[in-house]
């Protein structure tokens, strides 16, 4: 039986136990990076983008539609000999399937990997009915021996080592296995489980789609045991949610050209097996099997109504937004899911399972885009984290004391900035440089990892009138969106910006009524507040006609560009002044490489080693990953990639005050892979990862300067 | 795509998925592919649903002369006991180098599903470029009421210990695929 945490302690220390598994943490490092080559591969000479439009318009074609297509499938196939059930919810689906054991006789069940069969935890159902139960995915069955859940989608017992199974299968077959003989070990499962199917009365499976036109369902598998246990017993049930149902052959196939590609990277599973009705089946009545599908509900046909979490519906749990999920990779499934686990599992959880469930994950995402950069279906999963987030503090009622000041702060722009002024005259004598000296006592302790800095003198906002660069006949009129850190934190990047407009003739302003915006409260799921000031943002930007918006937030960027229109749609059209707002706004090293365009005659080229840390929201929400590189190149310096150079740095705002533990060693991890490539200075394109980076490399005391790239192309410029 | 090109997609996409390829003239030729592998392999018994009446004439007298069992119908008797499964593939889809088994039989299932080595002879004009020109073929195949159609790429497979790829979980451990370029079937 697997346990979840419901409070926020119980589900933190879980994540600092799960940080001490070494060998889990290995392997799933290894595993994100292997996956991450092993998928481009599969996918090369094939349109990526085209076909995951194409899977998530199909599925959106059939999510409002799902009762039609059942009720399609179950003529087709009752016409040829199957018996339809539809189960409200995982206890119904249970009691049918035990009661389909009872009425045929049944005593002995083979199972196929099923996460349908996971989430209504049928096996403990059916064990605890006397029947004798086994699972006959490799996995699965390693798993079920050691009562375990599933730690992935795809691959059940990536958590591990072949020192576990070895010890496992030692004792199941009363032998010393050599763990070190994997193919000796699978040789036990071989063994072992052969009698097994060809004992079993019943076989249950579950299904990758039920295909409507023909009454027909596919499973997607690599071991060849899912074709047992629907071919050996004489009784086949098959458990499958609505969600699977597709209109026809051609929908399926779009899903198989790209499931076992996104899932492992293969293109094609060993088996996909395509069955019909009842086949012939020596053993069963007439020499025909006996068949029987069920349809899980479990919330999904309120999902499907849902204006904002149909989405959710487009899934094909290829299990591919965990193997990207820094966090996954760090802590596991068994911590960051419930029964479905990484950035899907995060969201279900809360519909199939409850809130109780839910509510230790909810909190835990980075917002770092790389599980939606990944999904097949394009669900837009961050986003949906956060409304899931908003959903259970909502039922939970009320929001905690310290979401609801912040809320309360953004909200007031006025409020705001006197408060970060006074602020930033009060931490005075705590401060040491640019950085915090003591940290306040709710930050000590597992915050030491980086310096804190210190909240600037100045804001740029203070400055602005001196700093505003000064053009005649500029060649373009451009706005700066400055952002919190930009604003208070960081004002010398502003600065940097606005030197070089001046160099290169471009009229800039800094609409003084532009506040936050307001990403952080979306990150604490403060919806309603998160649209408030997106909309405040949007009046402030609207009067003056810009060619451009500019931002040097990476963060800020993305969240005005795909999430302002997001919040902001009204009656399901985006308004012409969000979209604007939206179409211009543009981050800082697109906006100098491809807009202003600048030369490399115009820099000193003195070749300084640097290396890169690609933002998140750069390269997963603006989708930039060759301005940067061009610039550096322009500016002459001696770029090196770091290895992994476009994974989160762990910072997120909030996220990195609430889970400390996890955000250390994302850190840790950066900054070591920084190191190696031997650079003196690391470049990267947004301030809230240079406030990560740098406060970790002082806290290690590296002789590693972290710069934004505004920052270093000014000190190249000639 | 030329005839050409697809062949030699099938074959790479096979290959990639630890399938062997041969090629066979003749369903003679075959019959003694299959059974010279079984000899060298070491087995002992062969299964050949969906052969008819001459080819399994022509088996019957290739395996004899090895010492090699045909095993008879039903195969549900003597699950524990295939070696060798010589079959027709019913058609074969390039880019992935996959094989599609019209396995409505219950015989042909056991047959692929239960030995250790799989043997399937797939005609050369029955290939096609990808899965998208079966799209027909599979619509046509479930009018007719209840099938079990499968696409096999490769032999079974599990990467479930420590992402290790291991071949032969629970299906044949080795999938040779003989391309039948004499025109026959
Ligand atoms: S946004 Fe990042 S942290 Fe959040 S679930 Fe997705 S991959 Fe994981
Ligand atoms: S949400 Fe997307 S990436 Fe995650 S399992 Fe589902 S389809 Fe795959």
């Amino acid at each position: 039986m697997i346990h979840t945490p419901e409070t926020e302690k119980e589900f933190k220390a879980q994540i600092k136990k799960s940080l001490e598994k070494d060998f889990m943490r290995k392997t799933l490092t290894n595993f994100s990076v292997a996956y991450r080559q092993s998928r481009s591969n599969a996918f090369a000479n094939l349109d990526l983008e085209g076909m995951r439009e194409d899977i998530a318009c199909m599925k959106d074609a059939g999510i409002p539609n799902l009762t039609v297509l059942f009720d399609e499938f179950k003529k087709n196939a009752e016409a040829a000999g199957t018996i339809i059930h539809v189960a409200k919810d995982g206890d119904e689906a249970n009691r049918i399937i035990a009661q389909i054991a009872k009425e045929n006789g049944v005593k002995r069940i083979v199972k196929s990997k099923s996460m349908t069969a996971e989430e209504t935890f049928l096996n403990d159902h059916l064990e605890k009915d006397g029947y004798e139960v086994v699972e006959t995915d490799l996995g699965e069955w390693i798993i079920q021996m050691r009562h375990e859940g599933p730690s992935h989608m795809v691959m059940p017992a990536i958590h591990l080592s072949r020192y576990q199974v070895g010890e496992l299968f030692s004792d199941v077959t009363a032998k010393k296995q050599d763990p070190e003989d994997i193919e000796g070990l699978v040789r036990v499962a071989r063994k072992e489980l052969r009698p097994t199917f060809i004992a079993a009365d019943m076989g249950i499976s579950g299904g990758n789609f039920a295909i409507a036109d023909s009454g027909a369902i596919g499973l997607v598998t690599n071991e060849g045991n899912a074709r047992l246990t629907t071919t050996l017993p004489r009784v086949h049930v098959a458990l499958m949610g609505f969600d699977k149902l597709v209109p026809d052959v051609s929908a399926a196939m779009k899903i198989l050209k790209i499931l076992p590609r996104n899932a492992t990277g293969q293109a094609l599973t060993s088996y996909v097996t395509w069955i019909k009705g009842t086949n012939e089946c020596a053993p069963g009545p007439e020499g025909k099997k006996i068949q029987h599908m069920i349809f899980l509900d479990n919330g999904r046909l309120a999902l499907a109504k849902d204006p904002i979490f149909a989405e959710v519906l487009r899934c094909i749990r290829c299990g591919a937004c965990a193997n990207v999920c820094p966090i996954y990779r760090m802590v596991g499934g068994h911590t960051f899911g419930h029964v479905y686990i990484g950035a899907i599992g995060l969201i279900l959880t809360t519909f199939f399972h409850g809130k109780e469930k839910a509510r230790g994950i909810v909190k835990c995402c980075l917002n770092c885009q790389s599980c939606k950069g990944v999904c097949p279906s394009k669900i837009d999963l961050p986003f949906l984290i956060k409304n899931v987030y908003a959903k259970v503090q909502e039922e939970d009622g009320g929001k905690p004391l310290k979401t609801r000041l912040t809320s309360l702060l953004l909200k007031n722009r006025r409020l705001f900035h006197t408060t970060m002024k006074a602020a930033a005259k009060m931490q005075g004598p705590a401060t040491d440089g640019p950085y915090v000296r003591h940290l306040p006592n709710f930050l000590m302790g597992d915050h030491n990892f980086r310096r804190l800095p210190a909240i600037a003198d100045r804001s740029l906002r203070d400055d602005w009138k001196q700093v505003k660069p000064k053009v005649t006949n500029p060649t373009l009129k451009v706005a700066l969106f400055g952002g919190c850190a930009g604003d208070f934190i960081y004002p010398e990047q502003g600065k940097a910006f606005a030197k070089l407009c001046e160099a290169y003739n471009v009229s800039v302003d800094y609409p003084m009524d532009q506040s936050c915006c307001g990403l952080p409260t979306m990150m604490m799921a403060q919806m309603d507040t998160a649209k408030d000031i997106a909309a405040q943002n949007v009046k402030a930007f609207t009067a003056g006609d810009y060619d451009y918006i500019v931002t040097l937030c990476a963060s800020c960027g993305s969240h005005i560009k795909e999430n302002f229109p997001k919040l902001l749609t009204k009656k399901g059209a985006v308004p012409a002044d969000v979209k604007a707002m939206a179409d211009k706004l543009i981050d800082f090293s697109s906006f100098m490489n491809d807009v202003v365009k600048v030369k490399s005659e115009d820099f000193m080229n003195l070749g300084r080693k640097v290396t890169y840390h690609y933002p998140c929201h750069l390269v997963r929400g603006l989708e930039v990953t060759e301005a940067p590189m061009a610039l550096l190149e322009k500016a002459g310096v001696n770029y090196v990639e770091s290895n992994e150079s476009q994974v989160c740095c762990g910072f997120s705002g909030s996220f990195s005050v609430d889970f400390p533990m996890i955000s250390k060693n994302m850190v840790a991890h950066k900054l070591d892979n920084a190191e190696a490539t031997g650079a003196t200075t690391l470049v990267t394109d947004c301030p809230g990862c240079v406030l990560q980076l740098r406060g970790g490399a002082e806290a290690r005391g590296m002789n590693l300067t972290v710069k934004h790239m505004a920052e270093v192309l000014l000190e190249e410029k000639k | 795509m030329s005839q050409g090109d697809i062949l030699q997609s099938m074959k790479e996409g096979s290959e990639k998925a630890q399938a062997v390829v041969a090629p066979a003239t003749t369903l003679e030729e075959a019959i003694a592919y299959a059974v010279n592998l079984t000899v060298q392999e070491g087995g002992t018994t062969m299964a050949a649903p969906g052969m008819d009446d001459a080819a399994r004439k022509a088996l019957s007298a290739a395996c004899g002369e090895k010492g090699i069992t045909l095993l008879d119908s039903p195969l549900r008797a003597q699950m524990t006991k295939i070696h060798t499964a010589f079959t027709w593939a019913d058609r074969g889809i390039a880019d992935t180098g996959t094989l599609v088994l019209n396995s409505d039989s219950e015989e042909f299932r056991i047959a692929t599903m239960l030995s250790e080595t799989h043997v399937a002879v797939l005609p050369v004009d029955n290939i096609v470029p990808s899965m998208d020109a079966l799209e027909g073929y599979m619509t046509e195949h479930f009018k007719k009421g209840p099938g079990y159609i499968a696409f096999v790429t490769g032999p079974s497979r599990t990467a479930d210990i420590e992402r290790i790829l291991t071949i032969g979980v629970h299906g044949p451990k080795r999938l040779h695929i003989l391309f039948l370029d004499g025109g026959e079937k």
